[in-house]
């Protein structure tokens, strides 16, 4: 009984000793700088006045009733949801591509990731080269091709330069999503597929009625993983088009850059920080919810 | 025993710092930052100019930062705001206000009236942004005009264009209208519509040449004006024959197609030449463009050299700003131009083409701004012409821009 | 018969394959094939896929003083983030995994729940702290800021794997009169390696590219990182193309090397975090 509970206790003492400094580390660099966002979103301060100014939830307000705000607020959602979907969806097919034993694939499965281990700054630049109206390859290829006369501008039009960027998160991004769902898809029980087979299920009845299922779990927790990762995403736009045209890019993080250490208003800068947790955290709300729901009816 | 080795260890350190100071005098080791302009090979120039300044003063030593443009303002600020920032550095002319209201850079009247440095030797509208609130905050190191505009005469001849007719916006529209062959990949003018300060001069310009301005006298918005209004949309209309994506491009990627012979006008700054003579581009240079029976007006700029407050070593620091400004190290160390009046003629003579058209063009060229929020003002500028080039009417971009610049206030 | 009839039911898919590896492939034979490009090339209207006169100067020009020295600055960052990150989320996922307080259920939350803060967010204060403690413009305030970007995700990924390891082999150890401290290190971390090994290319991967914190905390050239470097090389040498690809194959070669040799294991550390979860 009294060495029972004194293992107890040096057990205790071990596991917290072991958890302290992540946890010391995790409190002074992740939770308090968020709670110091919001307090120093309370100030006003820019480079001509660099000493803070209490003006309560001023910035807050000015910040609503500017329209890029709200702009920023949808762009962040496209950019997310745009880049999520593809890359879980276009993801998930390629895995059930890759999960069918064709010829060549074992050297295409290792090859796959090298788009998510490329520096996404390089990846931006390589990407901004071939888009480039004049001298990029994907316009030589349509004008060669005449599926166009002229070269076109995809990140310099408001109407196609979201889609332009989202694309090459999606390249960048979807081979990991492709690898988590290879490994799930191997998880899989055979047996139960098999038996389906006997039983005359064909192949889209057997993915929606045993593989989907199994692999739910997995397809949830790389959902949030993606959502969370492309919110904060910030490479791939700087370097395109460092939120433009017309502020058609701007997600929250571009914006904070901009307007922290581009003009040094970090009192604003801090609210965009707030807003974008609130407007994360809401997001994440809704997927969750959408996920309990698709979950139920599956 | 850590802290007895701490110790032995900082005593060491200390003994080797006295060995080191009584064997020779330390030399000042000065930080200067410097914009880096493309390609220009300024850097060799520098390097000798700071060669120079080591060998009339051995007990300083000139370090040197260059950064590009784009990402200039931001490092300066942060090293700034860090306290680890430069002992001298060049500042965009449109900074220099701001890094004075914000308390970073030294006032600089008593050192230069006892240096005797003055206004008559510098462009007077160098010498004016270097003031703000009736002190001295810089001393001009170059200046230039945005923009000058460069001529492909190849691909002018080859669409039966005389350059010289391109000089009145009518006679521009007219060319462009025959230089233009989307097919080729030719185009005829290098605007840009980019985030950035490049479409702010380059309107900027245009709204001058026309008689107008951005603020009026009265320190409000002049962008509603007539003459304002008429040159955005003249901007507008020449953007068609522009290459396209130019909402996401600075100058760079113009001037990319005009040394690749496809763009048969390109608008910098004289600064272009040396490049230009390098190419195997066969160009020529017009000055600007002004509506029938007006004169081209363009948008001056240049950098300041500035000290800092927290620098260590600011009568080395001083020095260095001297020499860099004087008569004759000043045309030796810009790629733009001197901004001491005597060295830039010289300079103009001896490595510009056409130096008078250059001459005349600084002479009347005007600045923009000069406010501490000269930044939000520009920003606003450049919002303005994204608005402008994807279909916004001139007159309500203009309008918009003024409501935004005059709450400013 | 049977297997011609499979072979054409394959061929289409087959070909999408092929699609597939066209789409994930295709973008670094462009680079590679730029970088192989002398000077003028790059800007020849239409461009054209392979280099007429291939050579070699765009690396030799790339590989320059600066260039090595962000690399330098690129390796002993990720490098120390490493040494510091994998150990104490090695720690912390173990107490994670073998205990049941309270406590540590909380901690866990805590730490799933910080995944949400923007890292654009918490910039702003911990610009302000760095710069209180005089770091700005050091390899420390990198390091700092890496290790708070790494280390929830590690502890993730470890827990996952250490989840695995049988807690019988430890019980046995202390049936032989091992301490729990030995116990962890004698037993635990051999049969982590795997995990260990994942997590460290995980974290290499992501400190290898980092830019949001790289261009806000550095403002000289000693300092900065190769993937603001290069970000700095489209305007300083006019948008040399030839140049900026043989620079950019030159910083992917190292983490694309790594994970070659690494893979297996990445990617067991990855379902284990993601499946386990």
């Amino acid at each position: 009984m009294a060495t029972a509970h004194k293992g107890r206790r040096s057990d205790r003492w071990m596991a917290y000793g072991f958890m302290m400094p992540a946890a010391l580390l995790v409190g002074l660099f992740m939770y308090w700088p968020m709670i110091d966002t919001f307090r120093e979103s309370l100030y006003s301060t820019s480079f001509i006045n660099p000493v803070p100014s209490f003006v309560g939830l001023a910035t807050y307000r000015k910040i609503f009733a500017d329209r890029e705000f709200w702009q920023v607020v949808v762009n962040s959602i496209v950019w997310t949801a745009g880049v999520v979907f593809l890359q879980n969806v276009g993801g998930f097919l390629i895995a059930l591509l890759l999960n069918l034993r064709l010829p060549g694939q074992g050297l295409l499965r290792s090859l796959i990731l090298l788009p998510w281990v490329l520096p996404g700054v390089v990846a931006a630049i390589l990407w901004r080269f071939m888009y480039d109206p004049q001298l990029g390859l994907i316009n030589s290829f349509l004008i060669r091709t005449g599926l166009s006369d002229h070269g076109v501008g995809w990140l310099a039009d408001p109407g196609t330069a979201m889609a332009a960027v989202i694309f090459v998160a999606f390249w960048k991004g979807f081979p990991f999503s492709t690898v988590v769902f290879l490994a799930a898809l191997q998880n899989v029980d055979q047996e139960q597929v098999e038996a389906a087979k006997i039983d005359g299920a064909g192949a889209t009845r057997r993915l929606f009625d045993i593989v989907l299922p199994a692999i739910l779990p997995v397809v949830a927790v790389n959902m949030l993983l993606t959502t969370i990762l492309t919110f904060n995403y910030f490479d791939v736009i700087y370097v395109l088009t460092r939120g433009g045209p017309l502020n058609a890019t701007a997600i929250f993080p571009t914006r904070i850059y901009e307007v922290g250490f581009g003009q040094f208003r970090f009192g604003e800068a801090a609210a965009y920080g707030s807003l974008a947790v609130l407007v994360l955290v809401l997001f994440v709300g809704l997927l969750l919810v959408a996920q309990r729901m698709q979950a139920r009816a599956v | 025993m850590l802290k007895g080795l701490m110790k032995s260890t900082a005593a060491a350190a200390m003994g080797l710092w006295f060995l080191s100071g009584a064997a020779h005098a330390d030399p000042v080791v000065l930080k200067f930052w410097d914009n880096q302009q493309t390609e220009s090979g300024l850097s060799v120039f520098q390097q000798e100019a700071v060669k120079r300044f080591e060998a009339e003063n051995p007990d300083i030593k000139v370090e040197v930062t260059t950064i590009p443009y784009p990402e200039y303002q931001q490092r300066l600020l942060t090293a700034v705001q860090a306290g680890n920032g430069p002992d001298v550095s060049t500042v965009d002319q449109i900074w220099n206000a701001a890094f004075a209201q914000a308390g970073a850079i030294v006032q600089l009247d008593d050192l230069a009236s006892k240096a005797g440095v003055k206004a008559a030797g510098f462009f007077p509208g160098a010498w004016e942004s270097a003031n703000y609130k009736g002190g001295l905050w810089g001393i001009p190191f170059n200046v230039d005009v945005w923009f000058f505009a460069f001529v492909n005469k190849k691909l002018f001849s080859d669409a039966g264009v005389d350059p010289a007719s391109a000089v009145t916006w009518q006679g521009l529209e007219a060319a462009a209208k025959k230089l233009t062959d989307k097919s080729k990949g030719h185009f005829a003018i290098g605007l840009t519509g980019s985030k950035s300060e490049y479409p702010v001069v380059m309107t900027d310009s245009f709204i001058y040449s026309n008689g107008g301005a951005v603020l009026g006298d009265d320190g409000k918005c002049a962008l509603t004006s007539p003459q304002a209004v008429e040159a955005l949309e003249f901007y507008k209309k020449m953007a068609d024959y522009a290459p396209a994506g130019i909402l996401n491009a600075g100058d760079e990627p113009m001037r990319e197609l005009f040394l690749n012979g496809t763009l048969a006008i390109e608008l910098w700054p004289a600064l272009e030449q040396p490049t230009l003579d390098k190419s195997k581009i066969d160009w020529d240079l017009i000055a600007g463009f002004a509506p029938e029976g007006k004169k081209a007006v363009g948008t001056f700029g240049g950098w300041n050299l500035v000290l800092y407050k927290q620098s260590a070593h600011q009568e080395a620091a001083w020095k260095f700003i001297q020499f860099m400004t004087r008569q004759d190290v000043n045309g030796a160390v810009v790629d733009l131009i001197p901004a001491n009046v005597a060295a830039a003629k010289d300079f103009l003579q001896k490595s510009r083409r056409h130096p008078d058209v250059i001459l005349e063009h600084l002479n009347n060229a005007k600045p923009r701004p000069l406010s501490p929020r000269y930044l939000e003002v520009s920003d606003i500028q450049q919002t303005m012409v994204q608005k402008l080039l994807s279909g916004t009417p001139a007159a309500d971009a203009a309008k918009e821009a003024c409501q935004a610049i005059d709450a400013l206030q | 018969m049977a297997r011609r009839s499979t072979f054409t039911r394959k061929m289409p898919l087959v070909a999408l394959q092929l699609a597939v590896a066209c789409l994930v492939l295709f973008p670094f034979f462009w680079m590679v094939s730029v970088s192989l490009k002398p000077a003028t090339e790059p800007f020849a209207i239409p461009a054209r896929l392979w280099p007429d006169h291939p050579t070699l100067e765009n690396y030799v020009l790339a590989f320059r003083p600066e260039f090595r020295r962000y690399f330098l600055n690129s390796t002993i960052v990720s490098g120390a983030t490493v040494l510091i990150t994998v150990p104490l989320a090695l720690l912390a996922a173990y107490s994670l995994t073998r205990y049941q307080f309270r406590v540590l259920s909380a901690f866990l939350a805590a730490v799933i729940l910080a995944q949400f803060f923007p890292a654009g967010a918490m910039i702003i204060p911990i610009y302000k702290m760095v710069k209180a403690a005089n770091l700005l413009d050091t390899y420390a305030s990198l390091i700092i800021a890496y290790i708070t970007i790494t280390l929830p995700v590690s502890i993730w990924m470890l827990r996952g794997f250490l989840a695995r390891v049988p807690k019988t082999l430890e019980e046995a150890a202390a049936i032989d009169g091992a301490s729990p401290l030995r116990a962890f290190f004698d037993i635990v971390v051999p049969l982590a390696r795997p995990g260990i090994i994942a997590t460290t290319v995980f974290i290499l991967i992501v400190t290898w590219q980092e830019f949001l914190f790289a261009l806000a905390f550095t403002s000289t050239k000693e300092m900065r990182t190769l993937p603001v470097g290069m970000n700095d090389y489209i305007g300083q040498y006019g948008i040399r193309y030839g140049e900026l690809m043989a620079s950019s194959v030159l910083v992917s070669v190292p983490v694309i090397a790594i994970f070659f040799f690494l893979q297996r294991y990445f990617i067991a550390g990855l379902t284990a975090g993601a499946v386990k979860g």
